[in-house]
């Protein structure tokens, strides 16, 4: 990966679409995110790093929503999922658990937003 | 520096008003007005709280409009719009006007209408409400504002083995304790077999685990303390104010189920005041849903980690208990309408320190903590009062 650019949504975006999670590494504080930030959002360094994160990981928390949102048909599980140094909110499939392996599925796609889908 | 002192409060029923944003206000303002014995020239500048008028009513320019509606035009107005902490939001602000002498006397309000009779349907104010999630890395799942708190409250529950039964305590305590509360949007009784019969919202929540949608206004007139003497109001001392915030999306918090920055607000809150939790009396907390309450009694020092679930289903923070928590009925039993909220616990807090809540008085009471929070428990306003010396 590249490091001479920030990574932007428009990027991270694309990168999902095509089946790849990135996301960025702090080299000041070692946090990963994948919800790329002009700075870390821990210590607030602007020396982020783009990486590529892991697409296995375990699930942190989860919930499955029965109200949702206009444009959403529920119901439909989400969760946190924990990649190591990094975690990542997605949408889940195949009723898991809290501490369940999962793996990156692809794409959720609406409205032209994208969300990672791992099951 | 001058103290800040609370001088007169009032509020709304809480539900459903089929009237306009600016009559609710009107009745909230005059009440506290009346309460502090001030009419409008006394008012030297008005901090509004409302959050979502621009998506739910169509009106932007709410701070002059409302002022002007109540015979205020003229002072500085400004509006505060920071998800449902909004109006502890203008609270702070105007407290450190007062405290740095900027202001003498000033208003603040909060107003919101939320409810389907005076606004829009469920799915559509289910999405206006996820806006307080991260547009880009939250809202393309689909995640809701009860799922936010949802994946707080597993986390806490996979931890420290919190359960439904827990959750439902708190919905439990809290309507008994709104049954004593006339402004209240729910004023009956629940069981927990009730609660955990309902229908689920965003698992472990059902219906009964989520504060409603509700109509209100809220208001409170601040002074310093030398203004204060002059009023006729019986003035409640403002202790302490804290006011932190975390890292969002939620994703990215070290621990979602420590919900930092009410631990961080509450120890500057709790620094400003010179007390700790030990000397609270009685507290007003966030409980936009159960397991908002059992993270936030924690998070504020009221009991130790992972005790919270247990603590509402013991009765330790029910009327009576060793620390009694949402007297009013909370978010859960009074209701919710999003830019009143953070007033509505300070006037219920005033009147508990004034000893006029009623049947549901806290003897005694001397300190009383709010904590109102916003967004993904990223931002969280904790104010100490104290009976005036």
């Amino acid at each position: 990966m590249s490091d001479d650019e920030l990574l932007t949504h428009q990027t991270w975006a694309d990168a999902l679409r095509d089946g790849e999670l990135l996301g960025q590494r702090c080299p000041e504080c070692g946090h990963e995110t994948a919800a790329p930030k002009a700075a870390c959002g821990r210590c607030g360094s602007r020396a982020l790093e783009t990486v590529a994160l892991p697409t296995a990981g375990t699930v942190y928390t989860e919930t499955t929503m029965s109200v949702v949102p206009r444009g959403f048909e529920g119901p439909y599980q989400v969760g946190v999922v924990d990649l190591g140094e990094a975690r990542v909110l997605a949408r889940l499939e195949g009723e898991v658990a809290i501490g369940d392996r999962v793996e990156l599925e692809g794409a959720l796609e609406v409205d032209g937003e994208v969300a990672p889908l791992f099951s | 520096m001058t103290d800040a002192r609370i001088v007169g409060v009032g509020m709304t029923d809480f539900g459903v008003h089929e009237r306009p944003l600016m009559e609710l206000f009107a009745e909230a303002t005059f009440e506290a007005f009346d309460d502090a014995g001030v009419s409008a020239p006394e008012i030297d500048a008005f901090y509004l709280g409302n959050a979502m008028g621009g998506q739910t009513e169509r009106d932007t320019h709410l701070a002059p409009t409302l002022a002007t509606h109540v015979g205020m035009a003229g002072i500085p107005c400004q509006r505060y719009e920071d998800a449902c902490a909004t109006s502890s939001n203008a609270f702070k602000h105007a407290v450190r006007a007062v405290e740095a002498g900027q202001h003498d006397v000033v208003l603040v309000g909060g107003v919101e209408r939320c409810t389907p009779a005076t606004g829009l349907e469920t799915p559509e104010m289910t999405e206006i409400f996820a806006t307080a999630s991260h547009r880009q890395y939250e809202q393309p799942t689909g995640l809701t504002f009860p799922g936010v708190f949802a994946l707080l409250t597993k986390r806490h529950m996979h931890e420290y083995g919190t359960t439904e039964e827990d959750l439902a305590a708190v919905a439990v305590k809290n309507h008994r304790h709104g049954t004593h509360n006339p402004r209240a949007q729910f004023g009956t009784e629940t069981t927990v077999e009730q609660v955990l019969e309902g229908p689920v919202v965003a698992d472990p929540f059902r219906l009964m685990d989520c504060c409603p949608f509700s109509d209100g206004a809220a208001a409170a007139v601040v002074a310093s303390e030398e203004a204060a003497e002059s009023l006729a109001g019986t003035p409640v001392g403002v202790a302490g104010v804290g006011h932190a915030t975390d890292i969002v999306p939620l994703a990215d918090k070290v621990d979602v189920k420590a919900t930092q920055a009410a631990r961080d607000a509450a120890a500057a809150a709790y620094e400003d005041a010179g007390i700790g939790p030990q000397d609270v009396d009685v507290v007003e907390l966030h409980d936009c849903f159960t397991g908002a309450e059992i993270l936030a009694t924690e998070a504020l020092g009221l009991v130790e980690d992972g005790e919270g679930g247990t603590a509402a289903t013991e009765g330790r923070t029910a009327l009576g208990g060793e620390i009694p928590v949402n007297p009013s009925g909370g978010l859960k039993a009074k209701g919710h309408p999003i830019g009143a909220t953070g007033v509505a616990q300070l006037v219920e807090l005033t009147e508990q320190l004034r000893g006029e809540a009623g049947d549901r008085q806290v003897e005694d009471a001397t300190h009383a903590l709010a904590h109102n929070l916003g967004g993904d428990a990223a931002t969280t306003v904790v104010s100490v009062l104290e009976v005036a010396e």
